[in-house]
This record gives structure tokens, sequence and C-alpha cells, in this order.
């Protein structure tokens, strides 16, 4: 078996009087891609957030061999910072200047980003936005990349092309990942593994192995059997 | 924008108050002209000009000008430098916000003028009681105005600038600070407003030079065409002083700020 990278044993976490997480167990190995899917507000955002080292477990614990980046729904670009700067803020500190130049070109390129380069993210479409954030996570070469909805607030056509995306960069830089997302086609078409929760206080209600090979489409073998599993197990059939 | 669409704003932003300002003018000239007023109370166009070119001549007015920006300067920069950092730590702390607010809150609505009396007692005549006048008048402003601006940063950019390493004293110039300058500089533009307006108060108390000064030296020489001379001279600067603070707003990293 690949080693954990993230190990999460009787997790909890309450906020005062609200119990949002509850004996989570979950182990995640190096390289999987391990979507959460679960009902509205179960805890999903507060799991990646534990997950991310931005909110400490009141209860159990999570061993993390790595660090991690995590891209947002939107809103985690620093507006006065252009394309350019956000990916150098990406990148390790040690890099020597022409390197850190070098490695920025090539990610603008990957991302398809280089004459945007000097844009603001204001100045960008929403599915840019989230590439600019996808390239400052890759660059920095962390093991881990935690994904919270990142694609939740673009158009349908954007979001599908953005899967495709994320599916053929990571295909060339393999990553850790936990995607959190409400979308099951999503979850099914991207992850190795689904993870669907319980209604909050969340726990793991089941684990769902996806068929591999990514993305995949709605008729790829197994994809159908394992979306109607999940909406089953969120009590949607 | 095309070039003729630019020249059409540039006329209309232009030609359109400068069209307005000639029309008081003549409003003003022919009423004069028609003996509409008592004498003495609303000096000739001519007049004032006249007061103008002397008041130019004899470099009394740059004198005044010179003193009366001196007192801006110094209070407004005073009132910035110790307003930005006290608002930067009430946006970040609960606590302190909740023990200085209301204190601020409450220093804030007291009119610079009430502070006259004291500003006299503590600092005599000259340019420190108006220096401090417009410290007051300004700093509890940008005080209040930073408070809200840094407690409103977004939560995430705080945990990008976690996951990033960023120490606290780069998340204090590399977030937070970048995060509230559009903010910081409306709140600077409307205080400069305020310091230029509480320095003309000042100048008719506790000191002998200023545009504040020549305005009631004027009225109490009954010159009232010299009076609305320094009028014209405080409400030209103060248009300065708005445009450079407004130009700020163009630079690169905070024009995110007022277009979105």
């Amino acid at each position: 078996m690949t080693e954990a990278v993230l190990e999460l044993r009787g997790l909890g976490f309450e906020h005062p009087g609200v119990a949002v997480i509850d004996d989570l167990d979950l182990e995640i190995a190096r390289g999987d891609f391990v979507v959460c899917v679960g009902p509205s507000g179960c805890g999903k955002s507060t799991l990646l957030a534990l997950l991310g080292g931005h909110l400490h477990p009141t209860r159990g614990t999570i061993a993390r061999r790595g660090h991690s980046r995590t891209i947002y729904q939107d809103g985690g670009l620093f507006p006065w910072l252009t394309v350019r700067q956000h990916i150098a803020q990406g990148l390790p500190r040690d890099l020597a200047p022409a390197r850190a130049a070098h490695k920025i070109d090539e990610w603008l390129e990957v991302t398809r980003l280089a004459e945007f380069a000097h844009h603001h993210p204001h100045q960008l479409s929403g599915g840019m936005r989230q590439r600019v954030e996808l390239a400052r996570a890759l660059a920095a070469e962390t093991d881990i990349l935690l994904l919270d909805e990142p694609f939740a607030a673009l158009d349908y056509q954007t979001r599908a092309r953005m899967r495709r995306e994320l599916a053929s960069t990571l295909a060339d830089r393999p990553r850790t990942v936990v995607l959190v997302t409400h979308d099951i086609d999503e979850a099914v078409q991207l992850g190795d593994r689904v993870v669907v929760l319980g209604p909050r206080p969340a726990s793991v209600r089941r684990i769902i192995d996806l068929p591999s090979g990514r993305p995949r489409s709605p008729t790829t073998p197994g994809v159908a059997d394992a979306a109607h599993a999940i909406m089953k197990e969120l009590g949607l059939t | 924008m095309t070039r003729g669409r630019a020249g059409a704003m540039t006329l209309l932003r232009l030609g359109l108050p400068a069209a307005i300002g000639l029309a008081l003018l003549a409003a003003w000239w022919l009423a004069c002209a028609a003996g509409r007023f008592p004498a003495g109370t609303v000096p000739r166009p001519g007049d004032v000009l006249r007061a103008f070119a002397d008041q130019a001549r004899t470099g009394r007015l740059l004198e005044d000008v010179v003193a009366s920006l001196f007192r801006v300067a110094w209070g407004f920069a005073t009132a910035v430098v110790a307003a930005i950092p006290l608002g930067l730590v009430l946006g970040r702390s609960l606590a302190t916000r909740a023990a200085l607010l209301p204190w601020i809150n409450f220093f804030r609505n007291l009119s610079p003028i009430a502070w006259i009396p004291f500003a006299i007692v503590w600092f005599g005549i000259g340019d420190p009681p108006a220096i401090f006048l417009i410290f007051l008048a300004t700093f509890f402003q940008i005080a209040l105005a930073t408070t809200a601006a840094a407690g409103s940063v977004p939560r995430v950019y705080y945990r990008v600038a976690h996951e990033l390493g960023l120490s606290r004293g780069a998340v204090l110039f590399q977030v937070t600070f970048p995060a509230i300058l559009p903010q910081l500089i409306t709140a600077l533009r409307v205080a400069i407003g305020v310091a230029w307006m509480v320095v003309v108060a000042a100048e008719m108390i506790a000191v002998r030079s200023g545009l504040g000064f020549l305005i009631v030296d004027a009225r109490n020489g009954l010159r009232m065409d010299l009076v609305v001379c320094g009028m014209i001279a405080v409400g030209a600067i103060g248009i300065g002083l708005d445009l450079v603070f407004a130009r700020l707003a163009r630079i690169a990293s905070v024009r995110w700020g007022f277009e979105r």
C-alpha cells in the first residue's frame, strides 16, 4: 500500500455549541484523488480547512505528510497582484531569479495565460481566475492540493472545460488531491474515490471507488453506477 | 475608448464646469453692474481680480498659501502616521476594538472648533495649535476608516497567506495593507478636504498668516474683495488637493478597488 499522506483518526470539530464534524476516519494515499461530497452545510469546507491546517481539530488527529495548497471557489486571488505576480508567489522561495522567471513563463504557457500575464484578477474571466489559482498552487510543488468547490462559480461549459484541464495538468504533474464539491458529476468524473459524508455533524457514510483514467465521461463504464450510489447515499433517489 | 470619444469626454469634463463658471461670473458681474447688492456687501469681479493681482505681486498670497499648506501637511501627516497603525490594530483585534471604538467615535463627533480653547491654552499661538486642530479633525476619521477596512479584509486572504508561509510582517505589508488601500485612499481623500476646511477656521483664531488669516484680516479691514480673493484661493487649492488624492486611485495596484 502507498504511504498515507493524510490520515484522519476520530476527527471531530466543534464551533461553540455546534458539532460540525464527528468521529471521521479517513486515509488518503500519495497520488490519490479523493472527492468529498455531502449535503449542503454538512461541513465539507470545514474539513478542507482542517486538512489545510487553517483550523485545529477539537477531537481526534490529522497526520499530514507534506505541505498543502488550497484552491478556493472564488476570491482566493489577491486583487492587487497580476497573474505573473500570483504565480511568482507560489514558487519555492529559494529559486534563483532567472529560474523563477522561467518557471513563471512555463506555468503561464501551461495554463494558457501568457497574454494575460500583466492583468489583475478583476480583468479576467472566472475560468481564467481559477487557472491562475491552479498555476499558483501547482507552482508551489507541494504534495497536497486541496480544492474547495473550485468550479462552483463557473458556468456549465467553463466548468466542463476546467475539469478536463485540471485532469490533464494533474496527469503530467501528479499530486495528492482532495476536492470537496456538491456536484456529483464532477465527483465521478474526477475522483479515484468518492467519500460520501453524512449530514452535520459530518462523518464518513460510504467510500465509493471509481474506475481508473480521468476525466471520465458519463458513459464510462462504472460512472453511472457510482453516481447512482452517491445519490442514493445522499437520499436523492 | 476611441480617440474621438475620449476627446468628447475631456471636453465634457472640462468644458461643462468652465461654462458653468463663466455663467456664474457673468451673473455676478451683471448683478453688480445693475446695483443689486447694497454698497460694500459684495465686491465687483474686477475689484477681486485687482486684489488677486496685488496679493500676487506683493507675494502675500503665496506666503499665505504656503503657511496654510505647511500646517495642513504637518497636521494631516501626523494624523495619518498615528491613525493607520491604530486602525490596523483595531481592525484585527476584537478586544481592542471593543475597548476603544466607542471612544474614537466620541472624539470623532467633537467638532475641532470645540478644541480651540484647549489648543490655544496648550500650544499658545502660531503653527502648533492649528496643526493640533487639523490632527484632531483627521486622526479619528482616518483611524475609523482604517479599522473598518482592516476588519473587512476577506478571511480567505489570510488563509492563502498562511499557506504561502508569510511571516506576520509580510502578512501586514503584503496582504492587509494592499487589501485596505483603496478604502484608505478614499478615506484620505475625504480627510484632506476636512483638514483644509479646518486650517482656514484655525487660522482665523490663533495665527497671523495663512489663507484663514487673510480672510479674517480682510474682513476686519472691510476689504470684501480680498475676502473673496481668499475664498477663491481656498476653493481652488481644495480642488487641487482632492485631485492629487484622486490620482492615487489610478495606481495599477489599487485600481481594482475602484473598477469593480
